[in-house]
């Protein structure tokens, strides 16, 4: 009898810490809503045309997750820019791109859109940061960095 | 042959006499009575407790016991790890050396302007820098560029090997 209570125990010890790590991972599935919706990135360059840039974007952990990322407006850009793929199905992503012809883009251009799929009904946190931005010579730029949530 | 042995003789008479029978009783009758059903139950345990089987038994059962335990211990050692998540593939000297192998303008920092260098680099007609053949294939091309500009968007905190973007699989790199 004392045998079996030990064996019970121990399953018991077994079990929880698995199921607990079970239902952890698919809390955010199961107990919140869940629904896709794009971000679009601006930059504005000003006057000076805009050949290169980095930026990254984040979330508070468990808001989002990234699911996509498109290219941008202008031509220059419009191919998918550079992304870690480990960033996808995560909350944190750096992008970048560069276009070495002649044709660039200035004033405030749409660079980029990402794809996310929020959690839950609260709107997410997003962290913005413009990392740099470069003209037909590669030299930095001033520019101002700025989001807006589609549909 | 025919002879039998006097102690084994049948007709030898064994009875005691009623007077000498009754001495005997006084002399080693208990003081109580024990009912012979608690007299067996005694007897049965004291040959299971003493028998050699019975220890090598309840000794085989501590140990499967113990060794239950200590595979779920080790068991629950193993999930507080998360041994699920494997480690990402590089070390950081690893990660050190690319850096520096990438950081094409020596700023400090790998980021797309170094690629966008490099790109512009290999557009133009000289091409003699042989250090910035970061893949070590013999040529400085796109690959190169592509190579840099991935090592500026990696994540830092990245867990997971290193895969194919949309941007690698649609210049077919």
């Amino acid at each position: 009898m004392k045998n079996v209570i030990v064996i019970i125990l121990l399953s018991i010890s077994v079990m929880v810490p698995v199921l607990a790590r079970q239902s952890d991972v698919d809390y955010p599935e199961i107990q919140s809503k869940v629904r896709f919706a794009p971000v679009h990135i601006y930059l504005d360059s000003g006057n000076k045309l805009l050949a290169a840039y980095q930026f990254e974007l984040k979330a508070a952990p468990r808001q989002i997750r990234i699911v996509g990322v498109e290219g941008g407006q202008h031509k220059a850009f419009e191919e998918a820019p550079y992304y870690d793929a480990a960033a996808l199905a995560n909350d944190r992503i750096i992008i970048a791109a560069f276009d070495t012809g002649s044709e660039l883009p200035k004033g405030r251009t749409r660079i980029a859109t990402i794809h996310l799929q929020i959690i839950g009904d609260a709107e997410p946190d997003y962290q913005l940061k413009l990392i740099v931005a470069a003209d037909a010579d590669a030299n930095e730029i001033p520019a101002k960095i700025s989001f807006e949530k589609g549909e | 042959m025919n002879e039998k042995p006097e102690h084994f003789d049948e007709h030898l008479d064994l009875r005691v006499s009623p007077e000498f029978s009754a001495d005997l009783n006084t002399l080693f009758k208990p003081q109580f009575s024990i009912p012979p059903e608690i007299d067996r139950i005694v007897m049965d345990r004291a040959h299971q407790q003493l028998s050699p089987k019975h220890w090598r038994h309840r000794i085989l059962r501590h140990i499967s016991i113990w060794r239950i335990a200590a595979a779920a211990a080790v068991i629950i050692f193993a999930f507080s790890l998360n041994l699920t998540q494997k480690p990402g593939p590089t070390t950081k000297q690893s990660l050190l050396v690319e850096v520096r192998a990438v950081d094409i303008d020596g700023s400090g920092r790998v980021d797309i302007l170094d690629a966008f260098k490099l790109a512009r680099y290999v557009e133009s007609s000289d091409r003699t820098v042989k250090k910035w053949d970061v893949n070590g294939d013999g040529l400085i091309n796109s690959n190169d560029v592509d190579m840099v500009a991935f090592a500026a968007v990696r994540l830092p905190a990245s867990v997971l090997p290193a895969q194919k973007t949309r941007v690698q699989v649609d210049k077919g790199v």
